[in-house]
């Protein structure tokens, strides 16, 4: 058993590890990079690796205990329950073999990248999450701009603490199950990843989130880190682009008075103005717009299905996928038809339309 | 009335101001093409307005023989043929020289109800037999076109040949030039009937297709549905490979230099004659002319669109430009097979999205019935606007010949300041005069007239007709006049609230992608062609498919009329320039030398500041 652990696992040299061990946004990005994407190198910190630690403190035991007879509407006991496991979790001590492995992984980060104490995005990656109809999205964590083993370290313990958050143990999905119950624990990994240093960075969604129209891909891409469109606190500036022909349909320019960045006096990610002349132009030329929906398109074309993707162009003009997902919202609902139940040839529809002319008698 | 309502209006065409020197325009028309107090009310509740497609400038009383045509031609078609249900036709009136016309709707239900059965079984027929009625149609345009050609003007002879007389043919000259003229008159009438036979249900089979696409796909542009539909063998596009390929030749035998040194085009062909092998080039030059230079330089339907083969500036200065690129290495064939397989590809992506077999279905169908409709709907321009009129204009300034030869006029071009029906009579009077030796009426009668006429005209010619006159329907139905003008309800009201001469801003059609600004180039006369400058943004009351020459030294174009079907949005947009059509009053609002910036992706052109870069 133990020479099968995988602790730590490459998104480039996954070894048959999948999404089981990943999680779905690192199991996503595996794939990603197998089909040639350009991905930021990251490494998963597995499923496997979190129940060594959670089997080293006995934790579902102590889950157990806490959750038991927790009234799950009454939120004030939830936030309490939360905070003591995350205590517990924070100031356990970790697994020897889990600290090397990590470290040496991220060393080998540092390594490949030619950046001692490398900015890395340490992101959770759940096993239910992405995967089913239900999106996860928010509920799990990311911290950026970590820079160190240590702060990895201890970014880690908090995407584990994450998975007791407030907002979970109260997510029950549609059988009215609640994810956590002491009963069995969620497989949780992950990820860490370069950060790309970004000009700007966005969502895109491969179909109108408006509509579900699936010949269209919109974008939503602000000055700097992505934050800004995923926490929704920068208005965006959006571009609607055909699909078929990649044509530039639509764009919607706003003002970004804000982006966020690394604060060089805080040590940490944070709102920082934005000189008035470049938040008044679009974050991204007609180009790189045009550039972005193309690689979306290949992305949907490989997953065949439509999908929400969140990338970044870097400092040098780069593009780099961050992420890719399946789009959870028009997914489950039945296709519009454009007949409906009219039949009928092309004549009939075109003499329909003549009648048309005249207000309604047609079809 | 009150302000709102004034608002809610344009002008009546009745209140109309005859601009100072014009006074008595009405002279130079027939009176059924007039305003007339019997009628105003009737007039006064209509909307009209004005057709800048067709007849940009004040039309020469000639030219009337074009507007009466297709007053009849098309109007037969909607009301007496098909019985388009909900459609009256289109009427016509000329109000200071200009034409306006006006779209009539049918509202009683049961008379739509009726024209609706007739016009299913009598359209289906159409569409059902489509290829062959097309294959037919083509026979019959090319053998119109070869009896116009065969008719000849020449000036009656001081003597009969003595073969008049040895063939006992009993008919001489003056029969020959009065029937002659007949058959002229026959013949461009027989021509507009055939440009109308499979016209409106061409387009409305293409814009239902496009309209199940603008459902399916909100937001599809009109350049994308075309490109699912439009074939590569459009003989628009023939008269520019022509230039290519005369391009190429030139370049093979060492003629560029001279191409490219001479100017004047008369000097080119001199010079090209001198040199060795220039006669190859000559012969493939005369080759290609017949029929493709029977290009116009205009919509086709006035006089004064010169066609390539009576100008080669045009297409000289086209293929300047394919000799300069040849020279530096490009390719300057048209990528058939690429657009080919870029239909192939875009129409099978869009069909993947759609939701179900049944949509599927009625893409696959109307995509189809599209296709099959499309060559008509491209082609009869060349065969009509292009090939047909530009004959027949030379054919009248033939016969503007025999009228010099016989002092009637001073110039052939004066016999377009005549109405047809005044030409019969001063044909008339001419065979008199020659048959009884007086010599006519004609030489004292016809130049006064004449002069009178070219000052009113000129008056006129410096009026600028407003975009539209009358009271609006609650809804415009007309099916053509939203097809081909692109007039809807929304652009008049458009209008009613942009009739503002200082306004900064005009709204169109977004015709062809992309940004460009650049200094305004107001054309108003193909002739202005001549001075457009690179970069330049052509400012137009509209554009004909001949100017593609002068497009590839654009950085823009921006035309008063036009809608999605007008003959010029499917060149503009083979030549990637951004384009706005439909602005109305564009070339009222833009100076020559203005910086403007033309928006094709959203259909808005703005004045900038004036000389500001």
């Amino acid at each position: 058993m133990t020479t099968a652990l995988r602790t730590v696992v490459w998104i480039d040299r996954p070894e048959g590890a999948g999404a089981e061990l990943l999680g779905g946004k690192l199991g996503s990005l595996v794939e990603m990079t197998e089909a040639g994407f350009d991905v930021p190198p990251a490494f998963g910190i597995t499923t496997d690796a979190f129940t060594v630690f959670a089997e080293s403190i006995d934790l579902q035991r102590i889950v157990k205990e806490r959750c038991a007879g927790l009234d799950l509407d009454d939120l004030q006991a939830v936030e309490r329950v939360s905070a003591e496991l995350a205590k517990v979790i924070e100031e356990a001590e970790l697994p020897r073999r889990l600290v090397a492995d990590i470290t040496a992984a991220y060393e080998q980060l540092e390594q490949k990248t030619g950046t001692p104490g490398l900015p890395v995005a340490v992101r959770s990656s759940g096993v239910s999450e992405d995967l089913e109809g239900a999106s996860f999205a928010g509920q799990y964590d990311t911290y950026l701009w970590v820079c160190g083993i240590d702060d990895v370290l201890a970014n880690v313990r908090r995407c584990w603490s994450g998975v007791f958050g407030p907002q979970v143990l109260t997510y029950r999905p549609q059988d009215g199950v609640p994810v956590v119950d002491g009963e069995t624990l969620p497989g949780m990994c992950v990820g860490v990843q370069q950060m790309v240093q970004a000009r700007a960075a966005g969502v895109m969604f491969t179909l109108d989130p408006l509509n579900g129209d699936r010949s269209k891909i919109v974008l939503e891409g602000c000055w700097g880190l992505g934050e800004g469109v995923v926490k929704g606190d920068v208005t965006p500036d959006r571009f609607r682009v055909d699909k078929v022909t990649l044509e530039l349909l639509a764009s919607e320019i706003g003002v970004q008075a804000q982006e966020y960045g690394f604060d060089e006096a805080t040590r940490e990610v944070a709102l920082l103005p934005v000189e008035p002349q470049r938040g008044e132009r679009p974050c991204l030329s007609d180009e790189e717009v045009v550039a972005i929906a193309e690689l979306g398109k290949r992305i949907e074309r490989h997953r065949g299905v439509p999908m929400d993707m969140e990338w970044a162009v870097d400092q040098d003009g780069r593009l780099h996928l961050l992420q890719a997902r399946p789009e959870t919202v028009w997914a489950g609902k039945p296709v519009r038809s454009v007949t409906g139940e009219a039949g009928g040839g092309a004549v009939d529809r075109v003499v329909a339309k003549f009648l048309s002319f005249g207000g309604g008698t047609g079809q | 009335m009150s302000p709102t309502d004034a608002a809610r209006t344009f002008p009546s065409p009745h209140s109309v101001e005859t601009p100072p020197g014009a006074e008595g325009w009405q002279e130079l028309y027939p009176y059924y093409t007039l305003l007339s107090d019997a009628t105003k009310d009737e007039e006064e509740r209509e909307l009209w307005f004005f057709d800048g497609m067709h007849n940009p400038s004040a039309i020469y009383p000639f030219d009337t023989i074009m507007t009466e045509n297709w007053w009849v031609a098309c109007n037969q078609l909607t009301t007496r043929v098909w019985q388009i249900p909900p459609s009256w036709g289109i009427d016509h009136r000329i109000i200071n020289g200009y034409l306006y016309i006006s779209p009539r709707g049918v509202s009683d239900p049961q008379q739509i109800a009726e024209r609706a059965e007739h016009f299913a079984r009598r359209a289906g027929h159409y569409y059902t037999n489509w290829d062959e009625i097309y294959d037919n149609w083509i026979a019959k345009a090319e053998d119109c076109i070869g009896r116009l050609k065969a008719i000849e003007f020449t000036p009656l002879p001081d003597r009969e040949k003595e073969e008049h007389v040895t063939s006992h043919r009993g008919l001489y000259s003056s029969y020959d030039l009065l029937t002659s003229y007949d058959r002229l008159i026959e013949n461009l009438f027989e021509m507009g009937a055939y440009h109308f036979e499979m016209l409106n249900l061409g387009y409305g089979a293409y814009l239902t297709f496009k309209e199940f696409c603008q459902q399916a796909f909100p937001g599809i542009t009109d350049q994308t549905v075309a490109r699912m539909v439009a074939g590569i063998d459009i003989l628009l596009f023939r008269p520019d490979d022509e230039v290519r390929k005369l391009a190429r030749l030139a370049v093979e035998l060492g003629l560029a230099d001279l191409v490219r040194d001479t100017a004047d085009a008369d000097a080119l062909l001199a010079a090209i004659g001198a040199a060795p092998r220039g006669d190859e080039w000559l012969k493939a030059l005369e080759e290609a002319k017949d029929p493709w230079f029977w290009y116009s330089t205009g919509a086709g339907y006035t006089h004064t669109d010169r066609a390539w083969i009576d100008d080669l500036r045009l297409p000289f200065t086209a293929m300047r430009g394919y000799i300069d690129k040849l020279e530096a290495g490009e390719d300057i064939a048209r990528p058939l097979e690429r657009v080919l397989e870029e239909r192939t590809r875009i129409t099978a992506e869009y069909r993947d999205l759609l939701a179900t077999d049944g949509d599927r279905e009625a893409f696959d169908d109307l995509v189809q019935l599209a296709r099959t409709v499309y060559p008509y709907v491209e082609n009869h321009n060349f065969y009509v606007e292009h090939w047909h009129h530009s004959i027949f204009w030379s054919k009248v300034r033939e016969l503007g010949d025999v009228f010099v030869a016989h002092g009637f006029l001073a110039d052939r071009e004066d016999i377009f300041l005549l109405h047809r029906n005044e030409i019969h009579s001063a044909l008339y009077d001419l065979i008199v005069g020659w048959a009884a030796g007086t010599g006519g009426r004609g030489p004292h009668y016809w130049p006064p007239i004449v002069e009178g006429r070219r000052a009113k005209l000129e008056a006129l010619r410096g009026w600028t007709p407003p975009p539209a006159l009358g009271t609006p329907p609650e809804a415009i139905t007309e099916p053509l006049t939203i097809m081909l003008w692109g007039i809807t309800t929304e652009s008049v009201q458009e209008w009613l609230g942009a009739s503002d001469p200082d306004a900064l801003e005009l709204r169109g059609v977004a015709a062809s992608p992309g940004k460009a600004r650049g200094p305004a180039r107001v054309v108003t006369d193909p002739e202005q062609l001549h001075d457009v400058q690179r970069g330049d943004i052509l400012v137009c009351r509209v554009t004909a498919p001949s100017w593609a020459p002068v497009f590839s030294r654009l950085g823009a174009a921006v035309s008063d009329v036009g809608g999605i079907m007008a003959h010029t949005a499917i060149v503009s947009r083979e030549y990637g320039l951004p384009a706005v059509v439909g602005t109305g009053y564009g070339t009222q609002t833009i100076k020559t030398g203005q910086m403007i910036e033309v928006d094709g992706d959203t259909g808005i052109v703005r004045i900038l500041e004036e000389g500001a870069v």
